[in-house]
């Protein structure tokens, strides 16, 4: 025999599990691979060496306590089926998906008008919210604001008769610069860090 | 574990009870014939069942998850389960092959549920890898004398060490094979696996455990 078996022939021989037709055939093929016959060999001494350091059995801790209380456990009457678990008839089955669709479309649409409409909880002796138009505050005179909205999300205000801001405006002159005492106070002291103490 | 209270924490190897534990157990004959009784509803054979079965159930989930106390309350689960699920055995299989399964669903269940349960905790023991439980044995059944004994004590606490730095598949496949001595179709059987999948992760798990125990198996 000059074919080589596959792998699972050769990993069930390895293991000496192999049988019958099967066992002859290999053991004749193999008999001229040495490297396999070593090869089932360490295997052997492998499985030798596990069987040897750990048992396959273990008396379990107590063993009649063991036992009985698989006894009573067992004796004890089973927990029962909850409803959801029965089978149900073939049509609710089919059923299920349909109702479940039904139901989501009646949420959107539910969903959809309310959106249309807000509603209004009218609370007894409660002031009633009026709605008025807001008023844009202009600091300077002559200047028109105008607003414009589509709906409640969005605005827009258009400012008409603002001057245009000259090139040669200082903006620093109008802004604040905390002096040097006002900065974080977490900040490195100059005046203690090493690089000032070392002339 | 809900041990009787005062007494030590005691494990005990070899036959113990009524039944002698391991001495029948690769009689699938006499477990055919105890299974029959016990899918009639008798709880006696069902506990002889469980005395032949126990021993080997507690050490494989043991080996696997290295906690005693959850060992003892998982193997007995097992059983529960067992009889719960024996009017669907169907003896295709063998008794001790079928438990196997249920082992390995529990011992899985069992670590996906602590995974849940550890979201969020620093403890998370689970497969820990260098992990050895302190009541672990040292001594391995059998005649031996006190030198081999001494030696495959601290071989078998080195193997562990090397166990426990495998993959939970691998690990697990390599005790069902080489410590509790199934083949391959049988591990495919307990682990709801494919033939091809067994044979591929016990030759890489084998690779490794040799790798880790290169001085103590070049040794022997």
């Amino acid at each position: 025999m000059n074919t080589i078996p596959d792998e699972a022939k050769l990993a069930l021989w390895l293991d000496d599990e192999l049988e019958g037709d099967d066992l002859a055939t290999f053991e004749a093929w193999v008999s001229s691979q040495p490297q396999h016959l070593v090869a089932r060999e360490e295997v052997r001494q492998w499985r030798a060496l596990m069987a040897s350091a750990v048992p396959a059995s273990e008396e379990p801790p107590y063993p009649d306590f063991f036992n009985s209380r698989i006894a009573q456990a067992i004796r004890e009457p089973a927990p029962k089926i909850p409803a959801a678990a029965v089978r149900r008839p073939f049509w609710k089955t089919l059923l299920m998906p349909v109702t479940a669709c039904a139901g989501m479309v009646l949420a959107f649409w539910v969903g959809a008008k309310s959106q249309k409409a807000t509603p209004e909880y009218i609370v007894e002796g409660a002031p009633r919210a009026i709605p008025v138009e807001p008023l844009v505050y202009t600091p300077e005179n002559g200047v028109e604001a105008e607003w414009f909205s589509s709906d409640v999300s969005s605005m827009v205000i258009v400012l008409n008769g603002v001057r245009a801001i000259p090139d040669a405006m200082d903006f620093s002159a109008s802004t604040y610069v905390p002096n040097e005492r006002e900065f974080d106070s977490t900040a490195e002291n100059r005046s203690t860090s090493p690089a000032n103490l070392n002339p | 574990m809900n041990k009787p209270s005062g007494e030590p924490s005691k494990t005990v190897q070899g036959p113990v009870g009524s039944f002698a534990s391991d001495a029948f157990t690769d009689d699938p004959d006499e477990d055919f014939r105890l299974v029959a009784l016990a899918q009639k509803g008798d709880l006696t054979a069902y506990d002889a069942l469980v005395t032949r079965h126990r021993g080997r159930i507690f050490a494989m989930i043991r080996n696997m998850i290295h906690q005693e106390a959850e060992a003892w309350d998982l193997s007995q689960e097992v059983f529960i389960k067992a009889w719960h699920a024996l009017p669907k055995f169907e003896a295709k299989a063998r008794f001790s092959t079928w438990l196997y399964r249920i082992t390995h669903n529990a011992v899985y269940d069992w670590v996906r549920k602590r995974k849940i349960e550890s979201v969020g905790e620093l403890n998370d023991e689970i497969f820990e890898r260098e992990r050895i439980d302190s009541g672990s044995f040292t001594t391995p059944s059998g005649g031996e004398s006190p030198d081999d004994l001494m030696a495959n004590g601290e071989l078998r606490v080195k193997i562990q060490v090397a166990l426990n730095k495998l993959s939970p598949e691998h690990r697990e496949v390599v005790l069902l094979k080489d410590v509790q001595g199934l083949s391959y179709k049988e591990i495919a059987e307990a682990m709801s696996s494919t033939l091809g999948t067994v044979m591929s992760r016990l030759f890489y798990a084998r690779q490794k455990l040799q790798t880790l125990l290169k001085d103590e198996y070049h040794s022997r």
